[in-house]
């Protein structure tokens, strides 16, 4: 989805709020929250836990502190979960096994490869600084299921594979820039370029 | 509920939760307690400094991590995510993001410090690395490349800093101790050798 979420590459916040020696948590109640969030989660997928903070209002997720975003969202999740009512919560989803075979996948190493512009008001992995970019895959990162499907129905599907793509960095964002920019997209965020 | 702080409304949250046998009080405060006073074999900054340290003096070991991360990693903590290890050279430099929610390393290193949380670090780091790693005091040669690596899916990255000159002869322990958490991310380098 096209939400406040999706940060990179956007102009006007100011220097990074950088904090000698913090603190794990600044607040009890953060802690508190970091804990639940682990119960609530794993009745879930993490996909639908990010797709809950996704849900507040852009208003809302600029003026709400990291824990402040978590709590927002377990609250719901732990409602719709029936947690808060019962002693329901039926098994966790299992996460796919780390290490399996690698489903087959469409491209490899040093392919050109186009960002797919798919737009809906979907959980989605793809930022939209990348939409549309031509990139070359680097390499196989891992396989995992489809981060949209994983939100919407709450359970894990079958993993498709996922690259690491490179992207230039003075492509995406003009001069200055001398960078390189990578990020991991599944199979079916992209497309021959 | 706006009203309401967010101290009262996770209150509230723990005490449904609680009631129904989600989470106990007694948990609650035991898993805080861990993160906060992580033991040797919990992800921690520490557990990372070891990975690295580890990867510096001993070649057999570097290649394991980079090859084979995930089982590698399982050696020190279990790993529940595929992770990549992206090794620094004279001519490229790593950076890890998350530009969408806050993905981090956690399985090795830990809750994430504030400012990889930030809305700055996140909307800037993948457009202007150099002035973003400049207010961390890390500059970065222009002839060296910077990659920076925004955690869009479940694999996860830790940086494999380079070693310090004039480190000749430390033993892992001492290395160790010139790990910082920053150098493990990208945004700073080990500390230099007094």
């Amino acid at each position: 989805m096209d939400g406040i979420h999706d940060l990179g590459g956007m102009h006007g916040f100011g220097p990074v709020p950088i904090e000698q020696d913090e603190p794990v948590f600044h607040e009890p109640w953060e802690g508190r929250v970091w804990v639940m969030a682990g119960r609530v989660i794993g009745q879930t997928t993490i996909d639908r836990f990010r797709y809950a903070i996704e849900q507040m209002p852009a208003s809302l997720y600029l003026t709400s502190s990291y824990y402040e975003r978590w709590l927002w969202a377990i609250e719901r999740l732990a409602l719709e979960q029936g947690l808060l009512d019962g002693p329901a919560g039926g098994p966790s989803p299992s996460r796919p096994p780390l290490g399996g075979p690698l489903p087959e996948g469409s491209f490899k190493t040093g392919d050109q490869v186009r960002v797919a512009n798919r737009v809906t008001d979907d959980h989605c992995r793809v930022p939209r600084y990348l939409r549309r970019q031509v990139g070359r895959i680097e390499r196989v990162a891992c396989a995992w299921p489809n981060p949209g499907q994983s939100a919407a129905s709450g359970v894990y599907g079958e993993p498709e594979l996922v690259y690491t793509v490179m992207f230039s960095g003075r492509t995406l964002f003009g001069p200055p820039a001398d960078h390189v920019v990578s990020a991991d997209l599944g199979e079916s965020d992209l497309e021959e370029a | 509920m706006s009203e309401m702080t967010p101290a009262q409304r996770a209150e509230i949250l723990e005490s449904r939760l609680s009631e129904h046998g989600h989470t106990s009080p007694e948990d609650v405060d035991a898993a805080i307690a861990r993160s906060e006073s992580p033991s040797g074999d919990q992800p921690s900054t520490a557990l990372g400094a070891r990975v690295v340290a580890r990867a510096w003096c001993d070649e057999e070991f570097r290649d394991r991590l980079l090859a084979h991360p995930v089982s590698t990693l399982s050696e020190f903590a279990p790993q529940s995510v595929p992770i990549a290890v992206l090794a620094d050279t004279p001519t490229v430099h790593h950076v890890i993001v998350c530009t969408l929610c806050s993905c981090y390393p956690s399985g090795l290193l830990g809750n994430p410090p504030t400012w990889y949380k930030s809305f700055e670090y996140r909307s800037r780091v993948v457009r202007e690395p150099r002035v973003v790693l400049a207010e961390f005091g890390t500059y970065i040669e222009p002839d060296v490349e910077i990659r920076v690596h925004d955690s869009t899916a479940e694999q996860r990255y830790l940086v494999l800093p380079m070693r310090p000159l004039g480190t000749d002869g430390w033993n892992e322990g001492r290395l160790a101790s010139l790990v910082t958490r920053n150098s493990m991310i990208g945004t700073g380098h080990p500390r230099v050798p007094e």
